[in-house]
C-alpha cells in the first residue's frame, strides 16, 4: 500500500482529536487554527530539510540559523534601541537574502569542501548560536512596527498560515511536477546513477541547501512577526523537532525516498500532542512528564516505522 | 611519524593557543589558573572515550548528554533518601547503563539508523528526568558530603579514572579483535558481516559503554555543582566537535583515542581561555563551531591520503 504511512498518521491525528474531544466537545472547533498556526515555522523549515535529506544530506543548523536571522531582523526593524528602525519592507528582504546566503555557503562547504554535512551544520549550529548572542547582546528585544506584526497576527485573514500553506504546496509541486524534483530525489537514490544520466549533483545540493536557508529566513520572519519578541534562546533545539518531524514523516534518512504530505502529518501530529496533553488535563503531575512523553511516542514512532519497514522489503534492509 | 601527522598538527594548534594565550595574559598558562580551569574537562573527557568508538562504527549518540542528566536526577534522588553513598553512585551507573543500553539494543538489534534512535532518545532522557525531578525534589539536590568528597575532594578519583578508562578504551581500539571489529564495522558494514564480525553485539556494547560512562561523567558533574535535570545540556556538541575535531571520521572506520585526547584538549583550552580572557561565552561558541569546520576541511586537504575519494 502507497499511502500507507500517510494513513497511520493520518490515524494518529485522528485518536488524539478524539481523544480531545472527549474531553471536550469544543476541541476540534477551537483548537484546530492554533494548532496550525503553532506548527507554522516547524512547517516551514521541514519542507526545505526534507528536501535536504531527500539528496542523501542533512541540515542541523536551522534553529540556530532562524535565531540568528530573528535577531538581525529585530535589530533592522526594532524601533526602540538598539534597533535601526528600518522599514520592514526593506529589512524582510535582507533577511531573506542573508539566509540564503548562509544557506549557500553550508552548501558549499558540504560540495566543494566535502565536510560531511552533520559535522557542518554541526559546526554552524554552534558559530551560529554564538552570533546570535553576539549579535543580541544578553537582553530581549521587543517593539516592532504594525506592518511586519501585521504578518502575524493583526488582520482578520490569518496571512501567516496561508502564506504557509503556500510554501507547502509550492514545495509539492517542487517534488511531484517538475524535472528539479526528480533530479533531487535521483541524487538522493542512486548518486552514480544520477552522475550517468547528466545531473550535476553539485548544483541539486546547493539548490536545496540554499532553499533551506531561504525558508528558514521566512519561518524566522513569521516568528517574529507573530511573537514581537526575540531572545538569546530563540530558535534552539528547533532543528531537532525539525529533523524528528521529517523523518516520522517517512523520509529516508539515508535520502531518496519519502513523500511531502507525510511531513505536513508529522508535523501536525508533533504539534498537536503538546496541544493536547496540555488539553486532556491530566493533572499537575502529568504536565511534568510532557517531554518524556512526547519522546516515547517520537521513539515508537521512529521504531515501529522501522519495522513496517523492513517486513515491507522482505526484511532486506 | 607519518602515521600521526594529523596528531602532530592537532598537537601545533594547541601550541598556537597557548602561544596566543602567552601573549596576551600569561597567567592564563600558570598552575593554578590550569587547575581551576580543568574541572570540566574529565566529564567531556569521559563521554568522548564512549563517543569516540560509536563514530568510528559510523554511528552517532547524540543522547549522551541527555543520560547524563537523568543519571544525575537518579543520583540525586538517591542522595535525597540519604542512602549510602556506594549505592548513590551504583544507582547513577545503573542509570547510565540502562539508558546505553536502550540505545545500544536499538540500534544493534533492531537496526534503527542510530540518528534516529538517538535523537529520540535525546528528548525522552532529559524529559524523563525534568519529569522525575519536578515530580520528586522539584529542585537541584546539593551533592551529599560522601559524593562530594568521593568525585570532587583531594583524592584526585576522576582524573585517575578518566586515564585508566583513556587506556583502556585505547588498548581495546588498537589491539584488540574487538578494536579492529569496530574499524571494520565503520569502514563497509557488508563486508564486516561476510567476515563473520559480530556486528550487533559490539554495536550494542559500545553505546552501552556510552551510556555507563554518562553516569560516570553524572556523578562528577554532581559532585561539582549539584545534581539535576540540567546536567550536561548541549555537552554532546562539545563531545562529538571534539571527536571529530581529533580526527575520527563522521562517516565511520577512522579514528584514534590520541587524536580524541588532543581534540579535548584543543577544545578545552580554547574555551577555557576565549571564556576566562573575553569573559564572553557567544565568542567560544564561534570559535569552536569554525574550529570545528576547519578542523575537518584541514584533515579533508592536507591529510587525506587521496582527497579525491570519499
Amino acid at each position: 500500500m502507497k499511502y500507507r504511512r500517510e494513513a497511520s498518521l493520518l490515524i494518529l491525528v485522528a485518536v488524539l482529536s478524539l481523544l480531545a474531544t472527549l474531553f471536550d466537545g469544543s476541541f476540534v472547533r477551537d483548537n484546530t487554527l492554533d494548532i496550525l498556526i503553532n506548527s507554522i515555522p516547524t512547517m516551514i523549515i521541514s519542507c526545505g530539510v526534507m528536501l535536504v535529506i531527500i539528496t542523501g544530506e542533512i541540515d542541523i543548523s536551522v534553529g540556530s540559523l532562524l535565531g540568528l536571522l530573528a535577531a538581525i531582523l529585530a535589530l533592522l526593524c526594532s524601533t526602540v534601541s538598539p534597533g535601526l528602525g528600518i522599514h520592514p519592507y526593506l529589512a524582510i528582504p535582507i533577511v531573506l537574502t542573508i539566509g540564503t546566503l548562509i544557506g549557500l555557503g553550508t552548501g558549499c562547504l558540504v560540495v566543494y569542501g566535502r565536510v560531511p554535512s552533520i559535522i557542518a551544520t554541526l559546526g554552524l549550529l554552534i558559530a551560529l548560536d554564538g552570533a546570535q548572542d553576539w549579535l543580541m547582546g544578553g537582553g530581549d528585544i521587543k517593539h516592532f512596527p504594525q506592518q511586519l506584526r501585521n504578518l502575524g497576527t493583526g488582520t482578520k485573514l490569518p496571512i501567516n498560515l496561508i502564506f504557509t500553506i503556500l510554501v507547502v504546496v509550492a514545495t509539492g509541486l517542487l517534488c511531484r511536477k517538475t524535472a528539479l524534483g526528480r533530479r533531487i530525489y535521483a541524487v538522493g537514490s542512486n548518486r552514480s546513477a544520477a552522475r550517468l544520466a547528466g545531473i550535476s549533483e553539485a548544483k541539486i545540493k546547493l539548490f536545496v541547501f540554499a532553499l533551506t536557508g531561504l525558508l528558514t529566513a521566512m519561518a524566522a520572519t513569521l516568528w517574529v512577526a507573530k511573537l514581537g519578541n526575540v531572545s538569546t534562546s530563540t530558535g534552539a533545539g528547533l532543528e531537532l523537532k525539525v529533523v524528528t518531524c521529517v523523518v516520522v514523516g517517512g523520509i529516508a534518512i539515508r535520502g531518496g525516498r519519502g513523500r511531502l504530505l507525510g511531513v505536513v502529518l508529522a508535523v501536525i501530529l508533533i504539534t498537536m500532542i503538546r496541544t493536547v496533553l496540555n488539553f486532556m488535563d491530566l493533572g499537575s503531575e502529568a504536565v511534568k512528564w510532557q517531554r518524556a512523553i512526547e519522546g516515547v511516542m517520537i521513539l515508537v514512532a521512529v521504531t515501529s516505522d522501522h519495522f513496517s519497514q523492513r517486513q515491507q522489503s522482505g526484511g532486506s534492509s | 611519524m607519518k602515521k600521526f601527522a594529523y596528531e602532530l598538527f592537532l598537537l601545533g594548534l594547541i601550541g598556537v593557543v597557548f602561544a596566543i594565550a602567552a601573549i596576551l595574559d600569561p597567567r592564563f598558562l600558570s598552575k593554578n589558573v590550569q587547575l581551576e580551569l580543568s574541572s570540566e574537562i574529565w566529564e567531556l573527557g569521559l563521554l568522548t572515550l564512549g563517543m569516540t568508538l560509536v563514530i568510528i562504527t559510523a554511528g552517532i549518540d547524540l543522547s549522551v548528554g541527555s543520560a547524563m542528566g537523568l543519571c544525575s536526577v537518579s543520583l540525586g534522588l538517591c542522595m535525597h533518601a540519604n542512602l549510602p553513598t556506594w549505592l548513590c553512585a551504583l544507582a547513577c551507573l545503573v542509570t547510565g547503563l540502562t539508558a546505553g543500553a536502550l540505545n545500544g539494543s536499538l540500534v544493534a538489534f533492531m537496526k534503527v539508523h542510530p540518528l534516529l534512535v538517538t535523537l529520540a532518545t535525546y528528548g525522552m532522557y532529559r524529559g524523563f528526568a525534568e519529569g522525575l525531578q519536578s515530580a520528586t525534589t522539584n529542585a537541584p539536590v546539593d551533592a551529599s558530603e560522601g559524593i562530594k568528597s568521593l568525585a570532587a575532594g583531594t583524592f584526585p578519583l576522576v582524573p585517575l579514572l578518566f586515564a585508566a578508562l583513556t587506556v583502556w578504551t585505547a588498548i581495546l581500539l588498537g589491539r584488540t579483535a574487538a578494536g579492529r571489529g569496530l574499524y571494520a564495522i565503520g569502514h563497509n558494514e557488508e563486508a564486516a558481516r561476510f567476515s563473520g564480525i559480530p556486528i550487533a553485539k559490539l554495536k550494542f556494547w559500545i553505546y552501552t559503554y556510552t551510556g555507563l560512562l554518562a553516569g560516570l561523567a553524572a556523578i562528577s558533574y554532581s559532585a561539582r555543582r549539584s545534581a539535576t535535570a540540567e546536567a550536561g545540556m548541549v555537552i554532546e556538541l562539545d563531545v562529538i566537535s571534539a571527536v571529530v575535531i581529533g580526527g575520527t571520521s563522521i562517516e565511520g572506520g577512522r579514528g584514534r583515542i590520541a587524536g580524541t585526547l588532543l581534540g579535548v584538549l584543543l577544545i578545552h583550552e580554547t574555551r577555557q581561555f576565549v571564556d576566562w580572557y573575553w569573559q564572553r561565552s557567544e565568542l567560544t561558541l564561534i570559535v569552536i563551531g569554525t574550529l570545528l569546520i576547519l578542523a575537518v576541511l584541514g584533515h579533508r586537504f592536507l591529510f587525506a591520503q587521496n582527497p579525491k575519494t570519499r
